[in-house]
């Protein structure tokens, strides 16, 4: 186990950690996340022994780090540096068993189990094969691979990973995070990344440096949201739950271009997740957005709550209600325009489009790369009907996002 | 491995046939211990070429192991053992010996000055108990250079001494005795600690961080190293001056053959630099007339040098 209590880093009369607390224990994956020069590289730096803290404390397993030697150190603790630069010409193998070197003493010789360790490591990042080159003469993310193999050669009860996959093509990041996250139910790790949803999807708790400080600290759950990200990385940013990993996904929103803000009223009928971007654009556009009717499971009712935007709601799986249906006639009725997405319709949801058709003069924008206003129809072609009715009266209009976003700023509906 | 091996054996054979040939070779003909029996000719051959080559022989020795010690620390294969000033603080001390004492204890003002050279340059480039070693490298390169400059004054003011001090500068081994071989013997045990240090300094070449990172105690290991082989430097400087060029091309050029292991690099380098050095002399004392050998090493070593330059970076 690590914990770090109270440390301070100063360079000169530059604090650049301050007061850090924090704990890795055996089993959990510890990530830490934060921009440029927040003090990640340097937090690595300070328990791996190459800088010493100004102040605070370092324990391993209890112990403080300084009372240990340095090849003690080195049995407990590997390090993944975010660059090597190799001198001389040594063969992969060699640069593997220099891992070994805290094992070993002065007198003696490699033994068999140091070399199967060796070999165990190379197996495990997939190097066998490069064993005799010479590591001038192989790719970044071959040395890089090296470099990690020489760390589990090491056979660490903790492991400390500074980007450690940042040279690496995404199949072999995930390939050697998917290794060293087995690993990690045997050591504990600490590993500071730049990609947030490889930091998402393979930590068990993450940590939010900027500036030097502990800004956020929790499961990726609690600490990657939309609001820490803009707070600490000055980013627009959304998350959901990832369908199949159930973990936080991280997507970039594009930097709004400075739009005049309008005051435009515009309710968001959608689903599904059909509806979430427009959503987003439209309130950065300055639009009062309106949404709903939503389930409360559904991705669009998280984007615009996670947006503060006023939503009619009804529990997941639910029809829609009498209270609701007059909510949404009453927010139709105040809105200049009525966005519809091509979300599935069933029974459920068949309502919005049927109080839709029913509010005749609220013109109707539906949201469509293809030209064609068509829905996901599960009703034996009500949906379809009602849609039919409302491009026959010429109230809804087929335009694409960008369109879109330009009619509902510039106020043109028809 | 295996090539390492090979390369030392080889070495080692290479090594004794040169002191052989070497011993038999000079101004007063080719004698050996079956073609005369004459005291003169016992006296030429045990008393003053074979100390004479076995001096060369170790002088060569420590000047490349501490070059290799030199190029591992610094990771580059530029350094040499004159990096922390060494050569012109033993050169002033020598200098100052024979201005200032006529001459004598110039090779214990030489061991002084080197020493001390080393130790001013550690402290300076020291910082709250660390050093650098780019620190360390910049600082030897000033030091040296002042030195050089006080060096250039004792020079200039010294009149009549100033052929010594030059013949000095260049190196040689003119009035080898035994006690100088019993000195230059010092050298094997030392560089046998340095031995002990290899696996660290193959360690150390993966640069610094990495070697804290695998547990190698990196301020200690640059103590230990700089310090002993400031020592041999030293000792080679005593004994024969600033002889160069050994100490910077014998490692570069083992480790092209034998590789970059430490544990074979240095004897091997330690071997080719005592055949290098002892053929040198041998050269210098009877085709160059007594020349000073540092003339001879630079000169052969010079155009050797860049055509394996010339080489590896075609490659």
């Amino acid at each position: 186990m690590i914990e770090l209590a109270g440390l301070d880093v100063n360079y000169g009369a530059q604090k650049v950690l301050d007061t850090i607390t924090l704990e890795a224990k055996k089993g959990v994956f510890v990530g830490i996340i934060g921009p440029n020069g927040s003090g990640k590289t340097t937090l690595l730096k300070a328990i791996s022994r190459v800088i010493t803290p100004s102040g605070g404390i370092i324990r391993l397993d209890g112990l403080p780090v300084a009372d240990l030697s340095s090849r003690e150190f080195a049995r407990s603790v590997a390090v993944v540096p975010q660059d090597t630069h190799a001198g001389f010409d040594f063969t992969v193998r060699d640069v593997v068993l220099m891992g070994r070197y805290p094992h070993l003493n002065r007198f003696s010789r490699e033994t068999e189990a140091d070399l199967a360790a060796c070999d165990r490591a190379m197996a495990l990042t997939g190097i066998t094969h490069l064993s005799g080159r010479s590591i001038n003469a192989i790719s970044g993310g071959e040395l890089q691979r090296t470099i990690i193999a020489r760390a589990l050669a090491q056979e660490p009860r903790h492991l400390l990973l500074d980007e450690a996959t940042s040279h690496l093509d995404i199949s072999h990041q995930v390939d050697i995070l998917t290794t060293i996250k087995q690993l990690s139910t045997e050591i504990a790790v600490i590993g500071v990344f730049h990609d947030l949803n490889l930091a998402a999807y393979f930590c068990d708790e993450i940590i939010v440096l900027k500036n030097g400080k502990i800004e956020a600290a929790g499961t990726p759950a609690v600490v990657i949201t939309p609001k820490t990200l803009h707070d600490v990385f000055d980013i627009d940013a959304s998350v959901s739950v990832h369908p199949v990993t159930g973990k936080p996904l991280v997507v970039l929103l594009p930097q709004s271009q400075e739009i005049a803000r309008t005051n435009h009223r515009v309710h968001v009928i959608s689903g599904g997740g059909t509806g979430a971007e427009i959503i987003r654009v439209l309130h950065r556009a300055g639009c009062r957005v309106t949404t709903g009717v939503l389930a409360m499971n559904d991705t669009d009712y998280a984007a615009a709550t996670e947006l503060g935007i006023a939503c009619i709601t009804e529990p997941p799986f639910s029809p829609i209600t009498e209270r609701s249906t007059s909510a949404l006639a009453a927010q139709i009725r105040e809105a200049d325009v009525v966005v519809l997405t091509a979300a599935p319709v069933g029974a459920g949801n068949l309502d919005n489009l049927r109080i839709l058709a029913e509010a005749d003069d609220t013109p109707v924008l539906f949201l469509s790369d293809d030209g064609r206003a068509e829905v996901p129809d599960y009703t034996n072609g009500k949906a379809g009907a009602f849609l039919d009715s409302m491009k026959g009266s010429g109230r809804l209009t087929v335009v694409s996002g960008h369109e879109l976003v330009n009619r509902c700023t510039g106020g043109n509906y028809k | 491995m295996q090539k390492g091996y090979a390369a030392i054996i080889v070495l080692f054979v290479v090594a004794v046939a040169t002191v052989v040939i070497c011993t038999g070779i000079g101004p007063t003909g080719i004698i050996g211990p079956g073609i005369s029996g004459s005291d003169t000719a016992s006296l030429v051959l045990f008393d003053v070429r074979l100390p004479r080559v076995i001096a060369a022989m170790l002088v060569g020795a420590g000047l490349a192991a501490a070059g290799v010690v030199m190029q591992g620390l610094f990771r580059n294969s530029m350094a040499d053992p004159y990096l922390l000033g060494t050569s012109s603080g033993g050169a002033l001390g020598a200098a100052l010996a024979i201005v200032c004492l006529g001459g004598a204890f110039h090779g214990l003002l030489a061991f002084i000055g080197c020493l001390a050279a080393s130790f001013i340059v550690y402290g300076l480039a020291q910082n709250a108990g660390r050093v650098q070693v780019e620190h360390l490298l910049l600082t030897g390169i000033a030091v040296s250079m002042f030195f050089a400059a006080i060096l250039s004054a004792v020079m200039y003011s010294s009149g009549q001494n100033l052929h010594q001090i030059l013949f000095w500068l260049l190196g040689g081994f003119w009035n080898i005795s035994w006690s100088d071989v019993t000195l230059g013997l010092v050298i094997l045990p030392a560089a046998f600690c340095l031995l002990l240090f290899s696996r660290e300094l193959n360690i150390f070449s993966m640069g610094e961080d990495d070697a804290t990172h695998l547990g190698v105690n990196t301020e200690r290991l640059k103590i230990v190293l700089l310090g002993i082989s400031s020592l041999i430097t030293g000792i080679a400087v005593a004994i024969a001056g600033c002889i160069g060029f050994v100490g910077l091309i014998t490692p570069h050029v083992v480790r092209l053959v034998v590789g970059p292991d430490h544990r074979f690099l240095l004897p091997a380098a330690m071997l080719a630099g005592g055949i290098l050095l002892a053929l040198s002399d041998t050269v210098a004392r009877t085709v160059g007339n007594e020349m000073p050998v540092g003339i001879v090493t630079a000169f052969l070593g010079a155009p050797f040098f860049i055509w394996l330059l010339k080489r590896r970076y075609a490659a």
